[in-house]
């Protein structure tokens, strides 16, 4: 998968856990940046880029994210 | 040495004058210097542990790094997390397990043990340190001098709160002279601290002491006051405590983090946990709940729930080994499983409302003010059975007889009228400045206000705390 397909598969994805059509992430997105994204909301977007990229992370993996972009690199490095 | 104190007060300004005084890397030194110092006041014996604790995490920490195996590092990690619980619960527990088996052998030496100042705070701040090494979130702390720093920082130990280590490491580094206006602020926040501690929370300590020491013996009017008093003392000394750290950290060139963000103007539970103890609850959410809740991900639902309710029990707990303690996190724990579960189906359901929209307005924080007023019940009580009599007594009906429902007794509660008058209205003065300190627009307007309004602003308050003082009584959450 390229860099962008990997972006729009999980914009659609960051749109349908967060319920809002207008989310756009970037490399530097954080939760701070969008609504809702929260403790509670976060492994439902996880367990969705899990599902959704057929993959599976590690507690230490997912520990260490701290921005969109850091999330779409570990894709990245999965998918390839 | 307690921060209110003379003693104290010379401690800082002397401090204060030697930072000063200090360039380069020799703040760093000046800090530790003055952080054991002032540790050393308290228990010799107990700096030497919190010294060699540091030192095991500092060299655990490079040695994790050097490891390449994953393996190896997971082992270096678990080891030294189940190696920091041990020490916090050893300590913790020594009184408990010594009261259960008198007599036996090491019963009596376990009597003597006394729980290390502070352990609780700078024990999380050593786990959270080696956690974000461990998750690569930080690079390894090279010089022995910030580490050391770190957990022994004078204005957190006592009483916190808990400053991440990446937060902490990266101010160290740029440390310089604090700004003039830290410098006013740092002062401004001691000062609000003295106020909510000397003038509202210790003067609704004798009323509140008075209720639990028995409960029945009260109507159900009193213990409902009873119980607001306890929620608003513990407010006004545990963010007291917090404005006195973060002012003094400020004098040092050092922002701490916010432990409360006005809690009892919260919407919903979770809401709440938000705002109250805030650098406790986002560091259990961060290294307890998240990787619970990510490794229960299959379990949905349940797995959601089993983890915010094993978070919240740690909360409780984390206070100490008391049933007290452990019953209030568990009722939390339930609170939350219920409000998380129903969020979205509530914020549904008001939607569709408009009316009722608008009422939940009030009712929301009303409901969940209430709800804690309850969970600090026992939170405070005596025993499990105590807070028993008391959330029973509550309900009227329940009262032991002879005692009306609606009785008021203010020499039975040890209030007299000016004082509670005082601090009711002290205490709609802390929210207000705390509501006025957060709107740039009011926090600009102090600032810029000529002189004379502000020192005598800064008079009245002082004369207040002076006027106000009675025998001062420990912050509540200094033996944590």
């Amino acid at each position: 998968m390229t860099e962008a397909e990997i972006k729009q598969k999980l914009t659609a994805i960051f749109r349908s856990v967060f319920d809002n059509d207008s989310i756009e992430i970037s490399e530097a997105t954080t939760a701070k940046d969008i609504e809702g994204w929260d403790s509670l909301t976060h492994v439902n977007l996880i367990v969705a880029v899990e599902k959704g990229f057929k993959i599976s992370f590690t507690t230490k993996e997912v520990m260490a994210l701290q921005t969109a972009g850091d999330l779409m690199r570990l894709i990245a490095s999965r998918c390839n | 040495m307690s921060f209110i104190s003379l003693e104290f007060a010379v401690f800082l300004a002397l401090g204060a004058l030697v930072f000063q005084l200090a360039r380069g890397p020799w703040r760093r030194l000046v800090l530790l210097l003055l952080s054991y110092a002032f540790y050393l006041t308290w228990n010799p014996r107990q700096a030497v542990l919190l010294l060699g604790i540091t030192v095991a995490v500092y060299y655990t920490a490079k040695s994790m790094e050097k490891t390449a195996s994953a393996r190896g590092r997971l082992g270096f990690i678990a080891l030294a997390v189940a190696g920091l619980l041990l020490v916090l619960v050893f300590f913790k527990c020594a009184g408990l397990f010594a009261r259960y088996f008198p007599g036996r052998a090491g019963g009596n030496v376990l009597a003597d043990v006394v729980a290390p100042i502070g352990l609780s705070y700078y024990l999380f701040k050593l786990m959270g340190y080696l956690l974000d090494v461990y998750w690569e979130k930080i690079p390894v702390q090279r010089s022995f001098v910030s580490m050391a720093l770190y957990p022994a920082f004078f204005p957190q130990i006592l009483s916190g709160p808990i400053q991440r280590a990446g937060d902490f490491f990266t101010q160290l580094e740029k440390i310089g002279n604090p700004l003039p206006d830290d410098i006013v602020t740092g002062l401004r926040r001691i000062l609000f601290g003295l106020f909510k501690k000397v003038v509202v929370a210790d003067h609704l300590s004798a009323m509140v002491d008075a209720v639990h020491a028995n409960p029945a013996g009260y109507s159900p009017l009193e213990l409902l006051f009873g119980g607001y008093c306890f929620a608003f003392q513990i407010y006004a000394d545990f963010s007291g405590v917090t404005d006195i750290a973060i002012g003094i950290g400020l004098l040092f060139g050092i922002k701490g983090p916010e432990n409360f963000n006005m809690p009892f103007f919260a919407r919903n539970i979770q809401e709440f946990w938000r705002r109250w103890h805030m650098s406790l609850t986002s560091w259990l959410t961060d290294y307890l709940f998240m990787p619970l809740r990510f490794s229960l991900r299959g379990l949905g639902a349940v797995g959601l729930s089993i983890a915010i309710f094993v978070t919240m029990l740690a909360v409780g707990i984390w206070h100490g080994p008391r049933i007290t303690y452990a019953v209030f996190g568990a009722l939390n724990g339930f609170y939350m499983v219920v409000s998380a579960l129903t969020l979205k189906k509530r914020n549904d359901y008001f939607q569709k409302r408009p009316l009722l929209a608008r009422l939940r307005v009030f009712a929301g924080p009303l409901l969940t003010f209430h709800l804690m007023v309850v969970a600090l019940i026992l939170f405070r009580a005596n025993s499990l059975p105590s807070a028993w009599v008391y959330l029973t007594h509550i309900i009227p009906g329940f009262q032991s007889a002879g005692i009306s429902t609606f009785r008021f007794d203010r020499a039975l509660l040890h209030t007299r009228q000016v004082a509670l008058l005082l601090a009711g209205l002290s205490y709609a003065a802390m929210e207000s400045v705390n509501w006025a300190s957060r709107q740039n627009v009011w926090a600009a307007r102090f600032s810029s206000a000529p002189w004379f309004v502000r020192w005598t602003a800064y008079y009245v308050v002082i004369l207040i705390i002076a006027c106000s003082a009675q025998e001062t009584r420990t912050f509540i959450y200094a033996q944590f």
